[in-house]
């Protein structure tokens, strides 16, 4: 980068700096008040609500009656019902720790040491063993609980790994066929990508949990959360192809020459010099596209399963806690929110270290 | 006498109803320096692309080191591990470093380790006298070490032939001369070599043969002093008329 020093800006007290800024015309000075004003009485008003008047644990719903602020005990009595939905009571401890473990084994794939093919796959073999074990049970004295009982964050959770872990190379794939020299392989590959693209994902999720079953025989029907996790894995596929085209074809057609003209065979030309620039190039689209799908794993609620946001209606969809939706929203918004958050972040690391790499 | 290194027997390139080469014939003897030049537009790209089969051409015969360019995806491997290309925008690869673009085609193609593959590297890059900018990317670098960077990978694969595309021609005038020193050097030491350049001086100097091309034929061949001095056909003279400024 360059060193070149540019002449220092003009001496400038804060205060004076602020003046600037901010009170520079009599109209700019009206706007700086008033919007000042507004700032400040939305953070009081959300502060004394959320913290000062809340009201944090209480055995029932009666002590939130006369509570100004918001009351937080519903957290407390209907937690467990918003994070493990439907699963037995007495077997929570085995979906949190299914949960645990595929948020360790997303960390984990997250760090650098651990990109390596057969590395991956040991990782992701192992996180989804376990958890299938611990959550379905049937082995090691574990009571059996079927995937219809399976809920809350640890569905939440599951379901996104495996649409993404099932969807990337399904995308990758797509993205090489569409780029074929064979026109059937390319065409067939655009046929599927614009079909599944023009199809709502509610229909998709409704016609494997639902038409499926009466298509396929009863040996390669899998079970209704295998089949609505292949569905959604292949709408994300789809979607992850056309941008992971985009990222092949902004590489110049250079770099796949040189990689021909020193004797490279297609499949290291494509692993080792296009796919990691195609990446590269797309992460921002990359990062929004796996947000999105993050949060659409919302969307299996209609086909009866009990994610977390499904779990939170339920848990203040009758009785005394009706009158504290709110609340139960706003928890359920903070979990996607550290999970959205994370990802973000982790977004902008990837970035960074390629800008490194590279300046 | 020894079977040729590059042969190329009635080659005839089409772009759909665009005749790119009309019935080329070439043929470059082990060790010999060619310099291809002629009018943009004429050919010489493409010849040379045929060479290693980044242009597939569309009648003719092109052998390599004895070995035929067919359909064979087997053959065309072989014969681009035994010839090296550099290309007139340098085309390294911008996420690895410069190291490890010299060393990764080499332990991919060759199956070389990747300890001894570096060595080979940091050697050709030592030859090249980039070896100080081993560890940094290719955008840290200029243009001319770019391309001594992409001189250097080409000759980690230990080609029989070089074949040069246009290598100064993307250079800052500045550049130009460390990059033909490269190639002087590079000529200097036997290997086989093809050069598409307008660099006349470079052609003078290094070469054995002047091949001078127009309109996609071979117009005249001949050693570069009867080329630059007495030139036989019109188109030639014309050429050289232009590009010397005489």
């Amino acid at each position: 980068m360059s060193d070149a020093t540019l002449a220092p800006p003009p001496g400038d007290s804060r205060l004076a700096y602020l003046r600037r800024r901010l009170f520079s015309t009599w109209f700019d000075g009206i706007v700086t008040v008033v919007s000042g004003l507004a700032l400040l009485w939305l953070i009081t008003t959300v502060l004394s609500w959320a913290l000062l008047d809340a009201v944090w644990s209480e055995e029932n719903a009666e002590a939130c009656k006369d509570a100004a602020g918001a009351c937080w005990a519903v957290i407390d009595a209907r937690g467990r019902l918003i994070l493990f939905g439907l699963y037995p009571y007495e077997q929570h401890w085995r979906s949190a720790l299914g949960c645990a473990i595929i948020i360790a084994t997303m960390g984990l794939s997250c760090w650098p040491a651990m990109w390596g093919m057969w590395r991956l796959l040991g990782l992701w073999l192992a996180g989804f063993g376990s958890f299938v074990i611990l959550l379905h049970g049937g082995v090691f004295g574990l009571e059996v609980v079927t995937s219809e009982q399976w809920g809350g964050l640890a569905l939440t959770v599951f379901i996104f790994a495996s649409v993404f872990v099932i969807g990337m190379p399904l995308a990758v794939v797509l993205a090489l066929a569409r780029r074929s020299n064979l026109p059937i392989i390319s065409w067939m590959a655009a046929i599927f990508i614009d079909t599944v693209r023009s199809l709502p994902l509610l229909t998709i999720l409704f016609a494997a949990a639902v038409v499926v079953p009466f298509v396929l025989p009863d040996w390669a029907q899998g079970t209704k959360l295998g089949r609505v996790i292949f569905g959604f894995a292949l709408f994300y596929a789809a979607y992850q192809a056309e941008i992971i085209r985009a990222g092949i074809q902004s590489i110049p057609k250079g770099q796949e020459e040189a990689a021909q003209a020193l004797g490279m065979t297609y499949r290291s030309t494509v692993l080792d010099i296009i796919l990691p620039q195609a990446f590269r190039n797309t992460l921002p689209s990359t990062i929004n596209q796996v947000v999105i799908t993050f949060k659409e794993t919302s969307i299996v609620t209609i086909i009866g399963f009990f994610e977390v946001t499904a779990s939170a209606s339920a848990a203040v969809g009758r009785g005394e806690w009706g009158a504290y939706y709110v609340e139960v929203y706003v928890f359920v918004a903070l979990v996607y929110f550290i999970f959205v958050f994370g990802l973000s972040r982790y977004g902008a690391y990837l970035e960074r270290r390629s800008r490194l790499s590279h300046v | 006498m020894s079977e040729p290194a590059i042969y190329l027997h009635g080659v005839v390139k089409r772009y759909g109803a665009f005749i790119a080469l009309k019935d080329v014939s070439l043929s470059v003897d082990e060790g010999e320096r060619v310099v291809i030049c002629g009018p943009s537009g004429s050919g010489k790209s493409t010849l040379i692309r045929c060479i290693n089969r980044l242009e597939v051409h569309s009648a003719g015969t092109i052998k390599v080191e004895g070995t035929e360019l067919t359909d064979d995806d087997d053959a065309i491997r072989e014969v681009r591990r035994e010839v090296g290309m550099v290309f007139q925008d340098f085309n390294l690869f911008p996420h690895l470093s410069v190291l490890e673009n010299c060393a990764l085609p080499r332990i991919r193609v060759r199956g070389t380790p990747r300890a001894e593959a570096e060595q080979i590297a940091r050697r050709e890059l030592e030859r090249m006298r980039i070896d100080n900018q081993a560890d940094k990317f290719p955008d840290q670098l200029s243009g001319g070490q770019q391309q001594r960077v992409a001189i250097a990978r080409a000759l980690c694969m230990e080609p029989r032939i070089m074949l040069f595309d246009e290598p100064t021609s993307a250079l800052d005038p500045e550049m130009v001369g460390e990059v033909l020193d490269a190639m002087v050097a590079l000529a200097e030491g036997g290997m086989t070599m093809i050069c598409v350049t307008h660099e006349m001086g470079f052609a003078r100097s290094v070469a054995d043969r002047v091949v001078f091309m127009a309109d996609g034929r071979i117009v005249e061949q001949a050693p570069p002093d009867r080329f630059f001095d007495s030139p036989s056909a019109p188109e030639t003279r014309r050429f050289l008329e232009q590009i010397l400024g005489d």
